[in-house]
């Protein structure tokens, strides 16, 4: 099978994606105007599309919602670095010390169903209302997730790699780097992800309660002003962001790497 | 020349809380340049052994000593062929082959150079840049050869290393690898439950008993090479070990059964 045919294919693929996407939209746009039509709710509770289209606008125009985007990815990037690099690193600690992995694998499973708008309090009340109180609760609800990862990334390592590694004389570090870190990156990957998502869900959490600026601020400036198309228009806001960020960037990395690796052969 | 002597190898595994002796006491001596194929009853701990001899387990007791020297740790001088899977998915083939020459330090011009000549000996070199998911499992074994050998290794450990492979492409392989060793005069240590196998490889076959494992009995196989399955002289050196290994293995079956 040539390159060339395989990547036709795709690009065809992406073509019909795009297609039934645009589709999807319309229809839920259709439907959301047959019910603004119908008047089911009064305005103030559901406006119409254009509504919130024009509100979008406002918001853009006043550079509030640019503004409140650059402020909450700003603080998510800060967070989530700081976030990976703990989580690798204690995770690498983890695999080491095997009694601190044990334990610390249990404690760590407990704290990743804990929801992260509970840790809002303890984060006001031990940093107070502001950027760092703000990024420690994302980090909380994103760190044990890249800790888990680690861990059992590495530990579900083939040990038949490890075997044929070490048997052509790769030992310490070298053993690490060169077979280590690329037979757990699949697998720790798909946990990147996964605490990508719980950062997210933490950081509009956080900023709705501790903010003053950011998308979770002007969701709920918008609810104190009884302004729904404000508030739609930063779910929707949102909800595009995340979907980009997991569709545009990490998806891709993913994807990548499973292809390389030959995980997508069979499907 | 003696190249590698294992002297009294005892190894023990717990099983369920049981102890099980896996070997007994193995003595083996390999001689430079010889072929020696190690056939037993599945789980007769002729893998175990060859894992000693690579390093990759530690027995209780017993030494092994290459070129008189005892060894304990994996090393370079005595390179594994596994029986599948062994290759790394990550790295595209010509650098799976360079792995063990890069962690010894060599220059990359010069793993270039070794790795080109080994994929062309194993006639791999149109697959050079394919990721090994796109090989069969018969051109991957033969990734995994050329990788071995591409060490140099005073030895060349082979753990069933065609188990996995229909028996065209193991037949193809069987005499290619006869080839080779005629061609690069290694040492050998091929371990396998095939009889047939052993009896076309080796110009010895050890035979293994079933558990707790001592070496049964030896044969040398002094025939013209390459040899090839159909090859009906071969029939009695066949039938004197499947004599051999045939109280073997109903002990195995009764031990399964209790």
């Amino acid at each position: 099978m040539s390159k060339k045919t395989t990547n036709r294919k795709s690009f065809k693929g992406n073509l019909e994606d795009a297609a039934n996407a645009a589709l999807f939209l319309a229809a839920f746009i259709g439907i959301w105007q047959l019910v603004c039509i119908l008047g089911i709710w009064p305005k103030v509770s559901l406006p119409s599309p254009e509504m919130v289209a024009e509100s979008f606008g406002k918001i853009i125009l006043n550079l509030s919602l640019p503004d409140s985007i650059a402020v909450t990815l700003g603080r998510l990037v800060a967070a989530f670095s700081i976030s990976i690099t703990i989580g690798i690193l204690v995770g690498l600690t983890m695999i080491r010390f095997k009694g601190f992995g044990k334990t610390m694998n249990s404690f760590a499973a407990g704290l990743l169903s804990f929801p992260s708008i509970a840790w809002v309090p303890f984060s006001i009340l031990l940093i107070g209302f502001n950027e760092f109180g703000i990024m420690f609760v994302v980090i909380m609800s994103s760190v044990f997730s890249i800790m888990i990862s680690t861990y059992s990334s590495i530990r579900n390592i083939p040990p038949i790699y490890l075997d044929a590694a070490r048997n052509m004389g790769a030992k310490g570090v070298s053993l690490f780097r060169h077979v280590t870190i690329p037979a757990a990156t699949p697998s720790l990957i798909v946990g990147v992800r996964q605490a990508w998502s719980f950062a997210w869900h933490a950081i509009i959490g956080a900023e709705i309660l501790m903010s003053i600026v950011g998308l979770g601020h002007i969701l709920s400036v918008g609810r104190e002003f009884l302004d729904m198309s404000q508030v739609i228009a930063s779910m929707i806001t949102i909800f595009a962001i995340g979907l980009l960020v997991d569709r545009l960037l990490l998806h891709k990395i993913e994807d990548k790497i499973r292809r390389k690796w030959g995980l997508d052969q069979h499907r | 020349m003696t190249k590698l002597q294992a002297k009294n190898i005892v190894k023990r595994f717990d099983h369920n809380g049981n102890p099980v002796v896996a070997l007994d006491g193995i003595n083996l001596d390999v001689q430079e340049g010889d072929f020696l194929c190690i056939v037993g009853p599945s789980g007769c701990g002729k893998s175990t052994f060859l894992n000693i001899v690579a390093g990759l387990e530690t027995p209780d007791s017993g030494e092994i000593l290459l070129n008189g020297k005892s060894i304990y740790t994996p090393g370079p001088d005595r390179t594994m062929v596994f029986q599948e899977g062994a290759l790394f998915p990550w790295l595209k083939v010509i650098d799976n082959v360079e792995f063990g020459l890069k962690m010894a330090g060599i220059p990359e011009e010069e793993r270039r150079q070794i790795s080109e000549r080994y994929l062309d000996m194993m006639q791999l070199t149109k697959f050079a840049d394919s990721y090994t998911y796109q090989l069969s499992t018969g051109m991957k074994q033969r990734v995994a050869i050329a990788r071995a050998l591409a060490m140099d290794p005073e030895i060349l450990l082979m753990d069933e290393p065609f188990a996995a492979l229909d028996s065209q492409t193991r037949d193809l392989l069987l005499v290619e690898l006869q080839l080779i060793w005629e061609r690069t005069k290694k040492t050998i240590i091929f371990v396998t439950h095939n009889i047939s196998e052993s009896v076309i490889l080796g110009n010895r076959v050890v035979i293994f008993k079933n558990r707790p494992s001592k070496i049964k009995k030896e044969i040398t196989i002094d025939y013209r090479r390459p040899r090839l399955m159909e090859d009906e002289n071969l029939q009695k050196y066949y039938h004197q070990i499947v004599e051999e290994l045939k109280s073997e293995v109903i002990a195995r079956i009764k031990d399964e059964n209790q």
